[in-house]
C-alpha cells in the first residue's frame, strides 16, 4: 500500500460504548510511518481550530492526539468512567506546592472542550491591549479577535440557554442579586432542542465542530497517536519519534505545531531540546470550594451552573462546580469527621467555587526517564489571602440565597450557618489546609516579541526554530481571569490565518 | 503471586484499612470494589506523583507491621502530617468519589440505606 493511499480516511470502528479507537475519517497507517506538510499535535481548542484553517486552506495537515475518540453523549458528564476514558491520569493530576494544586487535562479527541463545562467568554480587550504592550505582540488587535470570536460563536452555536436555568445556577443569581452583586449568565457552546424551556442541551465541542471540517477539508485524525519528542537538526525539526499501540512510529513532516494544551506541549518541547522560556511561566486559576446545603433539592448530576459572579472579577469570581453525589462526597472529605453525615443529604446540596487571578506562576519541567513533567506551582501571600476571602464572600453568597448550612472544603472548616460563622471560617482558613484546584493552564509558551521571557514569536513560531510553533493556550501571556477557551481559539485561528498567508502549500 | 504495579500491591492494604476505619458499615463487596479502582488509579497516576505514592506507600507499609497497624493507622487517619497527609487524603478523594457516585443513597458510614 502507498503512503498515500494508507492516508485515506477509512471507516470508524468503535467498541460500541462511545470510545472509539479509531474516529471517524481516521487514519492508522500500516508501515508506522506517516508523511505529512504539517503535523499538528493535540486536537484541541488550539489544535482543531489550527487543522481547520490550514487544512482549508489547502495544507496537507495530519492531527496526532494521545487520546481516543469519544462520542458526545456517551459518557455521563463529570462522572469518573468519563474521567478514565477522557482525563489524563484519570483525572488525577497535580502541581506540587503548598498548597499543591489539583488540576485537570483533557485526553482525548476535542481535549478539553469534550469535557468541560462549555462556558465560552470572549478575549477580553483590555486584556489583549495589555498582552500586546508588556509583551511586545505584533499586530494583536482586538477588533481582529473579536471578529474571529463572531465566526467561532457561530460555529460554535454559543448561546444562552432558551430555557430555565437549573437550581444551582438560579441560587447563584439570586444570591448575588441579594446582595447587590454583578452577575450574568455565560453563554455555552451548547444546542437546545427546538422550544424547549429546560437547560438540557447538546454540546458543540470540537468533535462536533471543527474536527469535522477539518477532516472535510482533508485532515487527517490518528488518535491513540503519542508525539514522544521532535528530532531537530541545525535548528528545524524533522520529525518526530511516537507510539501508537505500544509501537514506535515516525512522522516526517515540514512544520511543526504544538498545540498540546499548558502543560504537554512545553513538556514535548522540552524533551526535543528545546528549553528557552518554555514552561517557566505556569499561570493559572487558583480555585477553592465549598458545598452549600439547601432546604429543597437543588443537585444536578451531570450539569454546572452558568451564571458567574463578577462583582470582584477579575481579581475574583464565583460559579458552580459539577455536584455528582461522588463530588458532593469529595468536597466534604477535608472535614469529613464533622461534615460526613452532610453526605446523606447530597440531592439538597450543591458545590460552588471561587476562582482568583493569581499573581504566582509554576514550572512545568520534564524529567529523563518519566513519562510526566513534573509540575509546580507557588502561590503569592495575596493569592493565599485572595483565596480566604473568596471563600468567605462564597459563603456569605451561599447564606444570602438561603442556604441552610455551609461546608467549606479545607481541613479543619467550620459548618457556617449564618454570618456570625464567617469570621471563625476566615480566622481557621489557611491555604495549606485547603483542595485547591484549577480547570485552566496557561502561559507556558507566552507569544510575543520580548525575547527576555517569551518562547514564541507574535504568531507562536518557537523562537529560534523557524518550523516549530505552538497554538493553544501555552501561548495566552498570562491567565485571562475568564473562562480561557475563547481566547484560546481566537488567537489560534489568527496565528493559523498568519500562517497560511506566509507558507504556501506543498505542490 | 500478585503481579500488579509496585504501587497497587503496597498501597492496597493501608487503602482498605482507612476505608474500614473511616466508614465501618461499608459492606465488603463496596470495599473491594473501592479498593481495586483506587488501585487503579493509582496506577494511572502521574510519573512523578506515582514514585511519591509508591515511596509514602513503602513507608506506611513498613511502619504497619504487626500490632503497630491499627494505631499508625489512627494517627495517619486523624492527623495532617506533611507527605503522609496528601496520601492519606488523596486515598480519601478516590475513595468517597468512588463509593458516593457508584452507591448514592451510602449513609455517612459506609453502610447502604
Amino acid at each position: 500500500m502507498s503512503a498515500a493511499n494508507a492516508n485515506r480516511p477509512r471507516a470508524s470502528e468503535s467498541r460500541g460504548d462511545g470510545v472509539r479507537r479509531r474516529s471517524p475519517g481516521e487514519d492508522r497507517n500500516a508501515d508506522r510511518s506517516l508523511d505529512c506538510e504539517i503535523l499538528i499535535v493535540g486536537s484541541g481548542a488550539g489544535g482543531s481550530t489550527t487543522a481547520t484553517v490550514l487544512a482549508e486552506a489547502g495544507f496537507d495537515v495530519l492531527i496526532a492526539e494521545e487520546g481516543a475518540w469519544v462520542d458526545q453523549g456517551s459518557v455521563i458528564p463529570f462522572s469518573l468512567a468519563q474521567m478514565d476514558s477522557q482525563y489524563r491520569s484519570g483525572g488525577v493530576t497535580v502541581a506540587l506546592g503548598a498548597p499543591s494544586i489539583a488540576y485537570t487535562e483533557g485526553r482525548c479527541a476535542g481535549g478539553g472542550t469534550e469535557v468541560n463545562s462549555g462556558l465560552y467568554r470572549r478575549p477580553p480587550g483590555e486584556v489583549i491591549d495589555r498582552w500586546r504592550s508588556q509583551y511586545q505582540i505584533r499586530d494583536l488587535d482586538p477588533a481582529e479577535l473579536d471578529s474571529i470570536a463572531d465566526e467561532v460563536e457561530k460555529e460554535l452555536s454559543v448561546c444562552l440557554t432558551p430555557g430555565t436555568p437549573s437550581e444551582p445556577s438560579r441560587i447563584l443569581r439570586d444570591g448575588a442579586e441579594a446582595l447587590g452583586w454583578q452577575n450574568s449568565e455565560i453563554p455555552r457552546w451548547m444546542t437546545y432542542p427546538e422550544g424547549t424551556t429546560g437547560f438540557r442541551g447538546e454540546r458543540q465541542s470540537m468533535t462536533r465542530t471543527y474536527l469535522p471540517r477539518a477532516m472535510a477539508a482533508g485532515a487527517r485524525l490518528v488518535t491513540g497517536l503519542t508525539i514522544d519528542r521532535l528530532i531537530t537538526s541545525n535548528g528545524r525539526a524533522t520529525s518526530a519519534t511516537a507510539r501508537q499501540d505500544g509501537r514506535p512510529v515516525t512522522v516526517r513532516f515540514r512544520h511543526v505545531i504544538v498545540c498540546g494544551g499548558a502543560i504537554q506541549t512545553p513538556a514535548l518541547l522540552q524533551r526535543s531540546g528545546i528549553r528557552k522560556h518554555i514552561g517557566r511561566s505556569l499561570a493559572v486559576h487558583p480555585t477553592v470550594k465549598l458545598a452549600a446545603r439547601f432546604d429543597h433539592e437543588v443537585n444536578v448530576p451531570d450539569d454546572v451552573p452558568v451564571h458567574q459572579v463578577k462583582e470582584f472579577a477579575p481579581a475574583l469570581s464565583f460559579g458552580g462546580s459539577a455536584s455528582n453525589p461522588g463530588l458532593v462526597a469529595l468536597s466534604l472529605s477535608d472535614s469529613w469527621r464533622d461534615f460526613a453525615p452532610a453526605v446523606e443529604a447530597w440531592p439538597s446540596i450543591s458545590v460552588y467555587y471561587a476562582a482568583i487571578t493569581s499573581e504566582g506562576r509554576g514550572v512545568v519541567q520534564a524529567v529523563p526517564g518519566m513519562r510526566d513533567p513534573i509540575v509546580t506551582y507557588r502561590l503569592t501571600r495575596r493569592d493565599k489571602d485572595l483565596l480566604r476571602s473568596g471563600l468567605a464572600r462564597l459563603a456569605l453568597l451561599m447564606l444570602a440565597a438561603g442556604a441552610q448550612e455551609v461546608y467549606p472544603s479545607f481541613r479543619g472548616a467550620p459548618i457556617v450557618r449564618n454570618r456570625g460563622d464567617l469570621a471563625t471560617l476566615q480566622e481557621r482558613f489557611a491555604a495549606a489546609k485547603a483542595s485547591v484546584m484549577t480547570v485552566h493552564l496557561c502561559s507556558t509558551v507566552p507569544l510575543g516579541e520580548d525575547r527576555s521571557r517569551c518562547g514564541a514569536d507574535s504568531y507562536g513560531r518557537v523562537h529560534g526554530y523557524p518550523n516549530v510553533f505552538v497554538n493553544d493556550a501555552s501561548l495566552l501571556p498570562d491567565a485571562p481571569g475568564v473562562n480561557p477557551q475563547g481566547s484560546v481559539m481566537a488567537l489560534a485561528i489568527r496565528n493559523a490565518r498568519h500562517f497560511a498567508r506566509t507558507e504556501r502549500p506543498r505542490g | 503471586m500478585d503481579s500488579a504495579p509496585l504501587v497497587e500491591r503496597l498501597a492496597a492494604p493501608f487503602v482498605a484499612q482507612l476505608l474500614r476505619h473511616d466508614l465501618p458499615g461499608l459492606p465488603s463487596a463496596h470495599l473491594d470494589d473501592t479498593v481495586k479502582f483506587i488501585r487503579r488509579r493509582f496506577s494511572s497516576l502521574p510519573s512523578f506523583v506515582r514514585f511519591g505514592v509508591t515511596v509514602i506507600g513503602a513507608v506506611v507499609r513498613a511502619i504497619s507491621i504487626g500490632p503497630a497497624e491499627q494505631p499508625v493507622l489512627r494517627f495517619l487517619a486523624a492527623r495532617p502530617l506533611p507527605l503522609f497527609g496528601e496520601y492519606v487524603r488523596l486515598t480519601r478523594s478516590l475513595g468517597y468519589a468512588y463509593i458516593w457516585e457508584t452507591w448514592p443513597d451510602t449513609l455517612a458510614d459506609g453502610t447502604p440505606s
